[in-house]
């Protein structure tokens, strides 16, 4: 059996009884051992697979009803609970900490049937672009172990695209699905704001984070949406997706369709390798019948500083909580005063989530709201008139996801703004609500280029066909690990 | 111009204890000078706006009984308090 | 002059739930954090949910003090680290991006005084801290969190309030409103909170926070507005800052700086739409909302002709004006509702005596109709009331047990007025004389059979007697 299989693939074999879901299960787990020193795609691995796989197995056999998923292995990134696993956001300061629930999206693949292979990888409580940020040190690029995976989804994306499971669930709040998937030339979505269900998603930035898809096809992303979509009524968040089904008619294609080329993610900061790979795209969604004009969006310049003003204010209030008192690590609080002893606990978040702490205590405070948190607001609102006014336009919008290839290890971290900009393509999704897709297109000097179709809201299913037509005219080589 | 003094006292609210604190306040000196590109902006029609909901869609009120084991999961202590160090 | 504000904090304890969880909204009975989930624990991964019915509640509030409410209501984040803050931030309510919180610009009338209500906000209680250990040393903080997440309903006042007296009278309006509305129990330990502030001759407003009960607010002001005269007088300036109530030493000690150093970030509770509160519901919570208190007051005077002081008791305490309308039939409003604020009153004045009382609505109306058929005295009344309270046992059992049933037989009363005759030579003379003193011989007669005689014969016979 071949682990380079999609979802869909995988589920004709079994219910064909090509192979059985241990078999899968186990050769996945054998995948894991072999590859994941290197690649460091999990960090905690699921003990029971092979039990629940077996499980499964049974239920085939004896004529049961079986959920969707057939058993298929699918990876968890960690700042996402599971009742009775450790859930770390890769921070020293929840080492210890065992989820009590379960996330509704887990629940709902559970119900379907599905064998969760482990948690994976992520830059600290999701706040970066290249998982270096991990407190468990960072996830390799299996297309280049010397590269960047692409943050904070890193593990997901990796884990997808060495083969150690057959699609992931990541957390989206500026890039963070499809970053990584454009740099491990996997599918990554960030959907619709409220489409899925954040309960049991850790908080980062909750205004405009989303969990999202990483697959290797946009079929299979269909697949998986069908199964966590929907209107949840734990997370208040959450709206109607109308019961849509978004792996139906995801072969219609896009003939006829306006698309808007993103003029300020498509000028200047593109790597010439990305720009050249821009182009491409732009001919090839014409000759899928599409037609391609430029549009601009004058409010995007400042879309990274606002999205950093308001993200940190989110995060610095979403991590307040983590005082050590009532969950964490050891560390006991005998003879220590309140202040002192929440101080030295927090001692425990890595650089890039303490500096976050402290922009997001500035930047919303008293003296200091009107100049930056309050402007960054109105800068979305903004955004979201100037992006609704395109889309009265466009079917969708487009533009490379990252400007750049992966990069080396260690090359981008030192220069914060230089580190802030590379999200320049992809909050524009995140602080407007709408969907937006990553799809795995080239791969020039064995280094992954994707390219992102943002839609208008709730236009998932029309933007996966999108996704799927420009899927169609790739032909990508397999990763080399 | 960001003042130090103020990064490193709203560290100290946040709870941040800034040991190597140079590194951190040059850096978080750095993005908020980089934030400065706000000012250039014209926002003065902007409205801030949010997810609505009716009020028949809230979640009715009911008493529904959580996991009295949830405690012992968590941090606990004599009789099931929560331990806190003192208070000034 | 002197100007005191007052917040209120008022816990929504007839909900079921608490404001963003399904936990139990009364927590009282619950031993030590076994009353809570993930949600109102701030667990990573958790999200709040908004009670529906608290949302209702502190409209209906609102709406009672006369307040204006919007369309749409918000939440925000209050930052700050405390240890009873599960998550290090209470959700509450704040007028920033325009009128947002539940109820603004509204009234109470305390005696003929416009109370002015500046806002009403609905948010969430914290857990409860208990130090344990005596010295400082050894001390350490035990958290339950059981309250935590409660629903409240905040209630600013503006500085409207001239000296600690009105302040006592506005909060027995308050509370009786709230438990009418039957949205609290204002009586539970800990329902009902205040917060005050004061400045006098135009000077520094002084918050005073930390104050245990009522009781303890009233002489926390009385003690503030003291201690800003005498410095007034000295000509020393009174700083403008938090003092917390000191309740050992019955003095307002100066928090020492601790709120100039806070910063609360306040910002949008993203988790928690924004409310849409259409008109239909107004109109809907508008047409359910119990009758107010002046409302039946007013109704009790008019209709049934009852004392305005005695429907004052009635209206203002909803245990009465329940048993009240249960027991009356129209022609006998007003000795029901007599009967309950002269006789029942001191056997049920306080919660402990009522959640053991036995008496019914029944009970009263049997009672009045045997004092009418003058089967009972109204002195007996008494009597009969404190046993039926006690044991719950119906008029008719009583009548025949306590040999209550009310001397009516003329000969009976004859020879008992001949034997106080005898034994009041002078008070017959005088009784001759002014016929006005002719009571003191009633008095008399009744004091012989118990109260059992009937007042009007013994009344009767006495002046024929006399004659």
């Amino acid at each position: 059996m071949n682990l380079k299989t999609s979802i869909l693939d995988y589920i004709n074999d079994v219910k064909s009884g090509s192979f059985t879901v241990e078999e899968f299960t186990s050769t996945t787990i054998q995948r894991i051992k072999d590859v994941d020193d290197d690649v460091h795609a999990y960090l905690s691995l699921n003990e029971s697979a092979i039990e629940d796989a077996r499980i499964i197995d049974k239920k085939i056999s004896v004529g049961e009803k079986v959920g969707a998923c057939y058993g298929f292995p699918i990876s968890i990134k960690d700042n996402i609970c599971i009742a009775g696993s450790k859930t770390t956001c890769a921070s020293k300061i929840l080492e210890n900490f065992v989820a009590p629930y379960t996330a509704t999206v887990v629940d709902k693949l559970q119900n379907e049937d599905v064998v969760i292979t482990g948690k994976t990888n992520l830059d600290e409580f999701a706040m970066g672009l290249t998982t270096e940020f991990s407190a468990y040190g960072p996830t390799k690029n299996p297309w280049n172990l010397k590269y960047v995976p692409g943050g904070s989804s890193g593990g997901s994306a990796a884990s997808v695209a060495a083969n150690e499971c057959l699609a992931s669930l990541g957390s989206d709040t500026g890039g963070s699905v499809r970053n990584p998937a454009s740099f491990c030339s996997v599918v990554g979505l960030k959907p619709t704001y409220g489409l899925i269900s954040r309960y049991g998603l850790i908080s980062y930035a909750n205004s405009i984070e989303q969990i999202g898809p990483v697959t290797k096809t946009v079929k299979d992303c269909g697949f998986l949406l069908n199964i966590i979509a929907g209107q949840d009524s734990n997370d208040d968040t959450t709206i109607d997706n109308v019961n849509s089904d978004y792996l139906s008619d995801i072969e219609q294609g896009i003939e006829g369709k306006k698309i808007g080329i993103i003029k300020e993610m498509t000028s200047e900061g593109l790597s010439p390798e990305v720009s050249d790979a821009t182009k491409n795209a732009i001919q090839d969604f014409e000759k899928l019948g599409a037609s391609c004009e430029e549009v601009s969006l004058p409010t995007i310049p400042y879309t990274v500083a606002a999205y950093y003003t308001i993200t940190s204010t989110e995060a610095g209030s979403n991590l307040a909580r983590y005082d050590n008192i009532r969950y964490g690590y050891d560390f006991d609080s005998e003879g220590y005063e309140y202040n002192s002893y929440i101080s030295k606990s927090r001692t425990k978040f890595g650089p890039e989530v303490t500096r976050r702490i402290i922009l997001g205590g500035f930047v919303p405070s008293a003296g200091h709201a009107g100049k930056y948190f309050l402007k960054a607001l109105k800068v979305k609102s903004k955004l979201i008139s100037e992006v609704n006014r395109a889309f009265e336009k466009y079917d969708f919008l487009i533009s490379p996801t990252a400007p750049v290839q992966p990069f080396q290890f260690g090359e981008k971290i030192d220069d914060p703004v230089t580190l802030m900009l590379l999200d320049y393509n992809t909050v524009t999704a995140n602080l407007t609500g709408k969907p937006a897709i990553s799809v795995p297109y080239r791969v020039t000097g064995g280094l992954p280029i994707g390219m992102q179709i943002i839609g208008n809201s709730k236009s998932e299913k029309s933007l996966l066909q999108a996704a799927y037509a420009l899927e169609s005219k790739t032909e990508l080589p397999e990763v080399p690990l | 111009m960001v003042d130090e003094e103020e990064i490193i006292r709203v560290a100290k609210l946040m709870k941040i204890d800034l040991e190597d604190h140079t590194e951190h306040v040059g850096r978080v000196k750095k993005m908020l000078e980089y934030f400065d590109i706000l000012d250039q902006i014209d926002l003065s029609s902007e409205e801030i706006i949010s997810q609505e909901k009716a009020l028949a869609e809230l979640r009715k009120d009911e008493f529904i009984p959580n996991d009295t084991k949830l405690i012992e999961s968590l941090k606990n202590f004599r009789e099931h308090y929560v331990r806190a160090p003192k208070m000034n | 002059m002197t100007k005191i504000g007052l917040e209120i904090h008022c816990q929504l304890t007839k909900l079921q739930s608490k404001l963003f969880c399904s936990c139990k909204a009364n927590y009282r009975e619950f031993q030590p954090n076994h009353n809570i989930c993930p949600i109102c624990m701030g667990l990573p991964g958790s999200l709040p949910r908004l009670n529906q019915k608290a949302v209702e509640s502190a409209t209906s509030i609102a709406m009672a003090l006369s307040c204006e409410t919007p369309e749409k209501i918000a939440f925000f984040r209050k930052n700050y680290f405390y240890p009873d803050l599960p998550k290090n931030f209470q959700i509450t309510q704040l007028n920033v991006y325009g009128d947002m919180s539940i109820g603004g610009e509204g009234y109470v009338d305390v005696e003929g005084k416009k109370i002015k209500i500046r806002r009403i906000q609905l948010e969430e209680d914290p857990g409860r801290l208990i130090y344990e250990g005596e010295s400082e040393r050894t001390k350490i903080t035990l958290v339950d969190y059981n309250r935590a997440g409660t629903p409240l309903v905040e209630i600013v006042t503006d500085p409207d309030f001239e000296n600690p007296r009105q302040v006592r009278v506005f909060l027995n309006i308050l509370s009786d409103l709230l438990e009418n509305l039957g949205v609290s129990e204002p009586g539970l330990e800990g329902a009902m909170r205040a917060d005050g502030n004061v400045s006098i001759e135009g000077g520094n407003k002084v918050e005073i926070k930390n104050i245990g009960s009522f009781h303890d607010l009233e002489k926390a002001l009385h003690f503030e507005i003291t201690r800003q005269k005498s410095l007034s007088e000295r000509d020393i300036e009174i700083v403008q800052e938090t003092r917390h109530w000191d309740d050992r030493r019955k003095i307002t000690v100066s928090s020492r700086s601790k709120e100039e150093d806070q910063d609360y970030r306040y910002f949008l509770e993203n988790d928690i739409p924004w409310v849409k509160i259409d008109q239909e519901t107004m109109t809907s919570l508008q047409k359910n909302m119990p009758e107010s208190i002046s409302s039946k007051k007013e109704r009790f005077v008019e209709k049934f002709n009852i004392a305005p002081q005695v429907a004052d008791i009635l209206a203002s305490d909803k245990y009465y004006s329940d048993l009240f309308e249960n027991a009356h039939s129209n022609s006998d409003a007003k000795d029901i509702a007599n009967l309950i604020t002269t006789d029942l009153m001191g056997f049920v004045d306080t919660k402990e005596k009522r959640e053991e009382s036995k008496l019914t609505s029944h009970h009263l109306s049997d009672l009045i109709a045997a004092i009418n058929d003058k089967t009972l005295t109204r002195t007996s009344s008494k009597t009969a009331l404190q046993e039926i309270v006690k044991s719950g046992k119906s008029v008719k059992e009583l009548l025949t047990e306590m040999d209550l049933g009310q001397v009516s037989d003329s000969s009976e009363i004859e020879s008992i007025i001949m034997q106080v005759f005898e034994d009041e030579k002078q008070a017959v003379i005088d009784a001759k004389e002014n016929p006005e003193t002719v009571n003191y011989l009633v008095g008399k007669v009744m004091q012989k059979t118990k109260g059992k005689a009937d007042p009007t014969k013994t009344l009767e016979l006495i002046k024929s007697k006399l004659n």
